[in-house]
C-alpha cells in the first residue's frame, strides 16, 4: 500500500549523522542538580533515565536524571536536544520541565510483564516502572524510560509525581510556597523575586478607582461604582467593587441580592457609545420574586440609558452548549489531535475535527456575540446575559462582545484588563475549570481556552486589529498550568483572599505592609520571560490607536480624541437615517429576541422582508472594516478553522518546517522594526535643536526596547527565514509528543477503560 | 433592493487596467454605453432583463452580449449590481420553463459557468422573448461549434510586453546547464513526426541514437517517449516524464525500451537504480494492459516501480462537481466539514502533493526519476511540474512560473482544449476535467504553508485560472503545441503573459525572500490542506477578497518609504543631531545606517 513518505524528508535534514550509537550506556551523571525556585523543595529522584525523543528509535533519547519536586517534574541533562533549533524558555521552568498542574494523567508501564497502570494519589504500585508517561494539560506527551535506573528508585519517583500532582487543598499549590518565600526579602534568592504590581499597567479592577476610569472612558455616566460588597458582606462570589445603575440606591442592591443565586447582584460589563449597556446576571432563584425584580432592574438599566431605550435579556443556558458539551468536545479534540496515530487518523481528519464539535461551538458562542453586538450596536438597546451563576459562559460572550465592540480591548493592556474583568473578577471558577486539585472531573472545563480559540479566530480574520499576537494566546492558556499566579488559581476574589490570609497565618509569613500573600498577575510577565522573549508577543500588523498608516500614499495617524469614537464605529450611519431605527424595535419579539438569525437561507429570504439584523451584517460585511471600530467575525463554516497553533504544535509530523504563517510575519517584523527605528531617528531630529544637547544619544534604541522579536538586521544577514522557524514556533514537537504502541496496538484503544482519555467512545466507533 | 453582492460581482475584476471603456459618439443611444469593452470586442445585443441572484433575489437589469462577454448592469436596484461573465466561462446554456409556465420569474435562461457559479436570468414570457438572446448566447459562448472564430483570434488588444517571449526551450535547457556530456537535445521531433503532442525540442540521453528514440516511441503509448524535464544542477539526477508501456495482456517485452531506460539511469553517474513513479493506483494500471497499455514489469531489471494511486479524470471531475455542490450558491452549512470530506477534493490534492514530494525527495537525494501515468500529459503533468517547484526555486519566481507552465504543461501537451472545451458546445464531454484547476490548488496549497517562497501572489493564480477559461488569450488554447502552431496562435492571439507582465506589480508577493538552493517540502497532511475559499467561494457576496496581511505590508512599506525620504530631508536642510561617538560605534549618519538595514522587497 501507498504510504505517505512525505513527512520524511521534512526531518531527515535535521538528522545527525549515524555516530550516536544506539546502545550507549549511560554516562556517569555528574553534577545534575535540579534548579529550585524559592519554596521549591525536592521530594524524589532517580538518575540513569532516558527521556525518549523519537517515536520509533531511541537514537535521539537524552540521558539525565528525573526529578519530582513539590512544582514540577524536571529532568535534567548534559545532553542537548539534537533536532532541536530554537526554544522559548520560560524563567520558571527548564527546558524538560512539566508543572505538576499541567498533568493531566500519569501512566506507569512495565515492558516485560505487560502491565500498565493509570497511577493516581496515594496508589500502590505492584511492579517496578520500565517507562513513566505524563499526558499533559496542554496536549504534551512525555515519555521515561528507566532500563538503566535503580527499579525502587523510580517506582518512587512516579509514586511521588502521581500523589504530588493532586494536591489535597488549594493551599499545597506551589504558589502559595512560592511567593510566601519573596518576603523573606533578604534571603537573596529572589531569583525572580515579585515586583507587587509595582510596574504593571494592567488594571487588576479590585479597587474603586480602576473601575471609576473604565467608566468613564466608556462614557457610561448613569453607572456608579458601589461597595456593599466591601470584605464581601453580600456576596462570595461577586468581586468588593462593581458597576450598578445610579438609580439602584445601596439600600435596593443589599435589598436584591438575596433573591440571586450566590447573591450575585447584576454586574455591568461595558457601555456602548450610543448609551446601551452590557450587564451580566445570575438567574433570580425565588420564582415568587422574579417579574417584580426583573422589573425593577430592567427599569434601572433603562433608566441609566440616555434614549431610555428597553432592555433585552439574552438567556445563555438556553442557546449555548453547556460546561459538560464542551469538557467532551475538547476531550475528543484531543484524542483526535495528538492521540491518534497520525497517518491513519488522515483519511477521516476532517470528519472527525466535525464530530468533536468544537468548532461548533466556537462558532456558536461568536455567533451568539455578534449577534449581542447587534442589538448593543443596531437597536441601541442595554443587554443583560443570563446565566445560572454568571461565571461561565457569559464571561466568554461578555468578553468577545466587548472585544468585537471597543478597540482598546484589542491592544494587550486592554485585552488583559478585559480578561480581569471579565474573568477573574466575575469569578469565573479557575480552581474548579482548571481542576488544579483533581478532584471532581466534572467541573473541569477548558472554558478559557476556548475563548482564547474565539479570538483566535477573529484575530485570523482581522489580523491588524489586535496588538498581540497567537503566540501571546498560546502562552497565556499555558499559563494556567503554572500555579503561581492570582489569574488562575482561584475561583473568586474571596477565595483568593481568604486563603492567602489563611496561609500567611498559618506560617508565619512576615507580610510587612500587606494584608495577605500577593500573588503576581499572569500580566506580569517578566515572572515567566525575558524582555526579549515578550517581543514574540507584540504584532507587527497593528495598527492601533496611536499607530501610523498609509492611505493613498498619505501618512495617517489614527490618533483620536474620545469623542470622535462612537462615530468610528460602524455600522452606524444607516441607523441614524431610521431607516432600521426605532421602530424595528417593535417588530422583534422583546424577550428572548436572540432568535435572530445571522445567516439567512437565501432561498427563502426571497420574498420574506429581510430581517434588520440580517440587514445590519450584511451592511456591515459590504464595507470594508475599519479595524479601530465594531469588528463582526465571518461566520461561515468554510472560515473558521482549527488554531492549528495551540492544537498541533507538539505534533511532529504536521510541522511545516521553515514554513508556516510565522515566516510572513517574521518578514513584517524586520520591516516594523525598521520604521521603529525610523520614527525614533525622526523624533531626535525634531527634538533636538543643535547647541541644547551637548551629550546626545545616536538614534536607534536599544534592542530590547523594540517592539520586535525579529530585528532588522545588518546588511550581512540575509533576510530569509532562519533556520528555526516552523508552523509550531516558538514551540517545538521535540521530545514533546511520543505516542506511544504497544504490540502493535495504538496506545489509546490499550488504555480503555482509564481515566479521562477514554471516557469518550474512540474514533474508530464514531466512524464505523 | 439593497444588496451586498455588488463588491464581489465587480470583483470579476482581476480583469484589468487593459479593459478600455469605448464610450465612442455612435454608441451614445445605446444601453449601457459605458460599459467596457475591449479592442476588438463588439456588442451583439442587449435586452432588458431580470437577473435572479441567488443572494439577494430578483434584480431587474439590462444584460448586453458581445462577441467577448456577457454583461449585466441592473437598473432599479441600489446600489446597482453589474457583472461581467467572460463568454469562454460559460459551459452550458439552457431554457428554463415555458411560454405556459406559472409561477412569477419562471421562464427564462439558467447558465452554467466554468469557474464554480452558476447565472439565471429571467424574460418575459410574451413573444419568445427569450429566442434570440438564447441563440446569440449559444452561438457566441461556443463559437467552434458554430464555425466562428474563438475571441483571442478577434481581440485587438496591444500590451507593453510580449508574453509569448516568456519561454524559449533552448534557453532553458541552457539554464539547467543543457546539453551536456549526459544529455543532449535534439531536433528529431521538428516537425512533431517522432510524437505529435510533444514540444519540438527534447533532451535524451546522449548515447541514445535518434534511431533509438524511434524504437522507443513505437512502445510508448503515442509516442511519449521518456525525456528529461529537470536536471539537479549539483547531483545530476532527473525527471524524466512519458506515457505507459504498451505491454498490453499478453505482457509484451521490449528491450530497446528497457535498454533506453538503463541510458536515462547510466546518465546520472551510474545510480544503481532507476526509480519509475506510476502516477496511478496499482489497479488502473492493471486495468490498463486491456487497453493495450499497463506498467513496467520485472523485466525492468535496474528500476523499481512505485504507484501513487492518483486517481483518472473522471473521478477529479465528479470530485470537484461535488465540491460546487456544497459551495455555491450556499456554503453548506450544518455539516461543513463532513461534506467537504466526502467530495475528497482536498483528498486528492492531498495525494498529488504527496506524489510530487516523493519525486522531489528522490530527486534532491540523487536518484533519477521516471513519471507516468496513462498518457503523461494529465496527472504526469501536475507531478512533473509540482516536484521542479519543490526542488528549483527559479520556478518560483513570476517569471519561472510561466516558464514551468509553457514547459511541462503547454509544452508537453496536456490537453487544455479538450479539458476545458474551450468554445465547445458538448458540456457533457467525457474529456473535460479540472486537472490544471487541481494543479493550481496544489500550488496555492504550498504558498500557504511557504508565504515567502513564491515571488507571485494568490492574484496571478486567479488570473490564470480566470483566463484558462475566459479564450481572450492564445496561451490555453488546443491540446498541444503542434496544434498552436498549426492554428499560428502565436501569431494571431495575444498571450496570457503580456497581461500578466505588463502589469507585474499586481502579482508581487511583497513576502517574497529569494532562496536560491532551498528544496521545499510542503506536509501533505489533512492538518494542513485548506479550502481555497479564495478561489471556490469568490463569488459568495459574504466573502472578502483581500489579504489584509499582504495589504498592511505594502502600508509600511509605503510608511518607511515616507519616513526615508523625511530623515533625508532633514539631514538636507542640515538640523542633523550632532551624535555622540562616545556610545556608537558607528560614526554613520541615521540615513546611512538605515539604508543599510535590510529588508528585501
Amino acid at each position: 500500500m501507498f504510504s505517505v513518505k512525505p513527512v520524511k524528508p521534512t526531518f531527515k535534514s535535521y538528522l545527525p549523522p549515524l555516530q550516536t550509537d544506539l546502545r550507549k550506556s549511560p554516562q556517569p551523571i555528574k553534577k545534575l542538580e535540579a534548579k529550585l525556585l524559592p519554596g521549591e523543595i525536592v521530594v524524589n529522584e532517580v538518575n540513569f533515565v532516558r527521556k525518549c525523543i523519537g517515536a520509533e528509535s531511541g537514537r535521539d533519547d537524552l540521558w539525565g536524571k528525573l526529578i519530582c519536586t513539590n512544582f514540577k517534574i524536571s529532568f535534567i541533562t548534559h545532553d542537548t536536544l539534537p533536532l532541536q533549533k530554537f526554544q522559548y524558555r520560560s524563567r520558571l521552568l527548564g527546558e524538560h520541565d512539566i508543572p505538576l498542574a499541567c498533568v493531566e494523567q500519569v501512566v506507569t508501564v512495565n515492558d516485560a510483564k505487560g502491565k500498565q497502570k493509570v497511577l493516581g494519589s496515594n496508589q500502590k504500585l505492584k511492579f517496578n516502572p520500565t517507562e513513566l508517561i505524563v499526558y499533559c494539560k496542554d496536549f504534551r506527551i512525555v515519555r521515561f524510560r528507566f532500563d538503566e535506573a535503580g527499579p525502587e528508585s523510580a517506582k518512587k519517583v512516579c509514586l511521588a509525581i502521581a500523589h504530588y500532582c493532586q494536591p489535597a487543598d488549594p493551599q499545597l499549590l506551589f504558589g502559595f510556597e512560592y511567593v510566601g518565600k519573596q518576603y523573606y526579602g533578604s534571603s537573596g534568592d529572589r531569583v525572580n523575586g515579585v515586583d507587587h504590581g509595582g510596574g504593571l499597567q494592567t488594571p487588576l479592577f479590585d479597587r474603586p478607582s480602576e473601575w471609576d476610569r473604565e467608566i468613564k472612558r466608556t462614557g457610561a455616566s448613569e453607572w456608579r461604582v458601589c461597595s456593599v460588597n466591601e470584605g464581601y458582606a453580600i456576596s462570595p462570589s461577586l468581586p468588593e467593587y462593581f458597576v450598578v445603575p445610579v438609580s439602584l440606591a445601596d439600600q435596593d442592591l443589599k435589598q436584591y441580592s438575596g433573591f440571586f443565586a450566590t447573591q450575585r447582584l447584576p454586574l455591568w460589563c461595558w457601555n456602548h457609545p450610543n448609551g446601551s449597556a452590557l450587564v451580566r446576571m445570575a438567574s433570580i432563584r425565588d420564582p415568587a420574586q422574579q417579574r417584580k425584580l426583573d422589573q425593577r432592574i430592567c427599569n434601572a438599566i433603562t433608566k441609566s440609558h440616555p434614549k431610555r431605550s428597553d432592555v433585552t435579556k439574552s438567556d445563555l443556558d438556553k442557546t449555548l452548549p453547556n460546561i459538560q458539551d464542551i469538557q467532551a468536545a475538547f476531550v475528543r479534540l484531543r484524542q483526535i489531535c495528538v492521540i491518534e496515530p497520525f497517518e491513519e487518523s488522515e483519511e477521516k481528519w476532517l470528519s472527525s475535527i466535525e464530530s468533536s464539535r468544537w468548532l461548533e461551538y466556537v462558532r456558536a458562542f461568536l455567533k451568539h456575540s455578534a449577534e449581542t453586538v447587534y442589538i448593543l450596536e443596531g437597536k441601541r438597546s442595554s443587554v443583560i446575559l443570563q446565566e445560572e451563576e454568571d461565571r461561565d459562559l457569559s464571561c466568554v460572550v461578555s468578553s468577545l462582545v466587548q472585544l468585537m465592540l471597543d478597540p482598546h480591548f484589542r491592544s494587550l493592556q486592554g485585552f488583559q484588563s478585559l480578561v480581569q474583568k471579565e474573568w477573574v473578577m466575575a469569578g469565573h471558577r479557575f480552581l474548579d475549570r482548571c481542576n488544579h486539585l483533581k478532584k471532581n472531573d466534572k467541573e473541569e472545563c477548558p472554558l478559557f481556552l476556548l475563548f482564547l480559540d474565539c479570538v483566535s479566530q477573529l484575530m485570523n480574520q482581522y489580523p491588524a486589529a489586535f496588538e498581540f499576537t497567537e503566540t501571546y494566546l498560546t502562552v497565556l492558556s499555558d499559563s494556567m498550568w503554572v500555579p503561581v499566579f492570582s489569574t488562575f488559581l482561584f475561583n473568586c476574589p474571596l477565595q483568593h483572599a481568604e486563603h492567602s490570609k489563611e496561609f500567611a497565618q498559618s506560617k508565619n509569613i512576615p507580610l510587612g505592609e500587606d494584608k495577605a500573600l500577593r500573588f503576581p498577575p499572569v500580566w506580569d510577565w517578566s515572572q515567566q520571560f525575558t524582555l526579549k522573549d515578550q517581543a514574540l508577543f507584540n504584532s507587527p500588523l497593528y495598527v492601533g490607536k496611536g499607530a501610523t498608516c498609509v492611505q493613498n500614499g498619505a501618512v495617517k495617524s489614527f490618533r483620536r480624541t474620545k469623542k470622535s469614537y462612537s462615530s468610528t464605529l460602524r455600522g452606524m450611519p444607516s441607523f441614524q437615517n431610521g431607516m432600521a431605527g426605532e421602530h424595528t424595535l417593535d417588530s422583534l419579539p422583546r424577550r428572548n429576541s436572540l432568535v435572530l438569525r445571522l445567516r439567512p437561507e437565501f432561498s427563502q429570504m426571497r420574498d420574506a422582508p429581510e430581517n434588520p439584523s440580517e440587514r445590519f451584517f450584511r451592511d456591515w460585511f459590504s464595507r470594508p472594516p475599519d479595524l479601530q471600530g465594531l469588528l463582526l467575525p465571518q461566520l461561515l463554516p468554510s472560515h473558521l478553522k482549527l488554531w492549528r497553533l495551540y492544537f498541533l504544535r507538539w505534533v511532529p509530523e504536521a510541522q511545516i518546517s521553515r514554513g508556516g504563517p510565522i515566516t510572513a510575519f517574521h518578514k513584517l517584523s524586520l520591516l516594523a522594526d525598521e520604521i521603529e527605528i525610523l520614527q525614533s531617528q525622526l523624533r531626535q531630529y525634531k527634538g533636538s535643536t543643535p547647541a541644547s544637547t551637548p551629550a546626545f544619544t545616536p538614534g536607534t534604541p536599544q534592542p530590547e526596547h523594540r517592539r520586535m522579536y525579529f530585528k532588522a538586521s545588518s546588511p550581512q544577514d540575509d533576510a530569509s527565514p532562519p533556520e528555526y522557524l516552523s508552523s509550531s514556533f516558538p514551540f517545538s514537537p521535540v521530545g514533546n509528543l511520543c505516542r506511544r504502541n504497544i504490540l502493535g496496538t495504538p496506545f489509546s484503544k490499550f488504555l480503555s477503560g482509564a481515566k479521562i482519555w477514554l471516557s469518550t467512545e474512540t474514533l474508530a466507533n464514531e466512524t464505523v | 433592493m439593497a444588496s451586498a453582492s455588488i463588491p464581489a460581482y465587480s470583483s470579476n475584476a482581476l480583469e484589468n487596467s487593459s479593459t478600455k471603456n469605448a464610450s465612442r459618439e455612435s454608441l451614445k443611444m445605446e444601453p449601457l454605453s459605458d460599459m467596457p469593452l475591449l479592442p476588438g470586442e463588439e456588442r451583439v445585443i442587449d435586452k432588458d432583463i431580470i437577473y435572479i441572484c441567488p443572494f439577494s433575489g430578483a434584480v431587474k437589469g439590462k444584460v448586453v452580449i458581445t462577441n467577448y462577454r456577457l454583461y449585466f448592469r441592473s437598473v432599479e436596484a441600489e446600489p446597482v449590481v453589474t457583472f461581467d461573465v467572460p463568454l469562454g466561462t460559460i459551459s452550458r446554456v439552457e431554457k428554463m420553463g415555458g411560454a405556459s409556465s406559472r409561477g412569477e420569474n419562471s421562464y427564462g435562461l439558467d447558465i452554467t459557468c466554468k469557474d464554480m457559479r452558476n447565472l439565471r436570468f429571467a424574460l418575459k414570457q410574451e413573444g419568445h422573448s427569450r429566442r434570440d438572446i438564447f441563440d446569440i448566447l449559444f452561438r457566441h459562448a461556443f463559437p467552434l461549434s458554430h464555425g466562428l472564430q474563438l475571441f483571442a483570434f478577434l481581440s485587438q488588444e496591444k500590451f507593453e510586453e510580449n508574453g509569448w517571449n516568456v519561454y524559449n526551450p533552448m534557453q532553458e535547457f541552457r539554464r539547467q546547464g543543457l546539453p551536456n556530456d549526459s544529455w543532449r537535445i535534439t531536433f528529431l521531433n521538428e516537425n512533431y513526426e517522432l510524437c505529435d503532442t510533444y514540444p519540438a525540442l527534447l533532451a535524451v540521453p546522449f548515447k541514445a541514437s535518434d534511431e533509438d528514440l524511434r524504437k522507443v516511441a513505437t512502445f510508448r503509448s503515442r509516442g511519449r517517449i521518456p525525456v528529461l524535464s529537470w536536471i539537479h544542477p549539483e547531483k545530476q539526477a532527473v525527471i524524466t516524464r512519458c506515457s505507459q508501456p504498451l505491454v498490453g495482456m499478453s505482457g509484451k517485452r521490449n528491450r530497446d525500451d528497457e535498454r533506453y531506460l538503463d541510458l536515462i539511469r547510466e546518465a546520472n553517474g551510474g545510480t544503481s537504480k532507476l526509480t519509475i513513479f506510476d502516477a496511478r493506483p496499482n489497479v488502473n494500471a492493471v486495468a490498463n494492459k486491456a487497453t493495450g497499455g499497463g506498467y513496467e514489469g520485472e523485466d525492468y531489471q535496474n528500476a523499481e516501480l512505485v504507484f501513487l494511486d492518483i486517481h483518472n479524470i473522471h473521478v477529479m471531475r465528479e470530485s470537484l462537481k461535488k465540491l460546487k455542490d456544497i459551495v455555491y450558491p450556499h456554503v453548506e452549512e450544518a455539516h461543513w466539514l463532513s461534506s467537504l470530506e466526502s467530495t475528497h477534493w482536498l483528498e486528492h490534492v492531498k495525494l498529488v502533493l504527496a506524489g510530487a514530494i516523493q519525486v522531489a525527495d528522490k530527486v534532491s537525494s540523487g536518484q533519477s526519476v521516471l513519471v507516468h501515468c496513462s498518457d503523461g500529459w494529465d496527472r504526469t503533468a501536475q507531478l512533473t511540474s509540482l516536484s521542479m517547484l519543490m526542488l528549483d526555486s527559479f520556478y518560483r519566481t513570476l517569471h519561472g512560473f510561466q516558464v514551468l507552465l509553457q514547459k511541462e504543461w503547454l509544452g508537453f501537451g496536456h490537453k487544455f482544449g479538450s479539458r476545458i472545451g474551450h468554445g465547445d458546445k458538448n458540456h457533457a464531454d467525457a474529456d473535460r476535467s479540472p486537472i490544471f484547476l487541481q494543479f493550481i490548488d496544489c500550488v496555492w496549497q504550498m504558498t500557504k504553508q511557504f508565504p515567502t517562497a513564491f515571488e507571485f501572489n494568490d492574484r496571478l493564480l486567479l488570473t490564470v485560472l480566470d483566463h484558462l477559461y475566459s479564450c481572450r488569450f492564445g496561451t490555453f488554447l488546443y491540446n498541444c503545441e503542434s496544434a498552436r502552431d498549426a492554428n499560428e496562435v502565436k501569431t494571431k492571439t495575444v498571450s496570457l503573459w503580456s497581461l500578466v507582465n505588463s502589469d507585474r506589480s499586481s502579482y508581487i508577493n511583497p513576502f517574497y525572500t529569494m532562496e536560491s538552493s532551498r528544496v521545499l517540502y510542503p506536509v501533505a497532511s489533512m492538518r494542513h490542506l485548506e479550502l481555497w475559499v479564495g478561489y471556490y467561494i469568490r463569488w459568495n457576496p459574504r466573502i472578502r477578497h483581500q489579504s489584509p496581511v499582504e495589504q498592511r505590508y505594502r502600508e509600511l512599506l509605503a510608511l518607511k518609504d515616507q519616513y526615508l525620504k523625511k530623515l533625508e530631508e532633514l539631514q538636507l536642510s542640515g538640523s542633523a543631531p550632532r551624535l555622540s561617538n562616545s556610545t556608537a560605534p558607528s560614526p554613520a549618519s541615521p540615513t546611512q545606517r538605515v539604508t543599510h538595514m535590510h529588508t528585501p522587497f
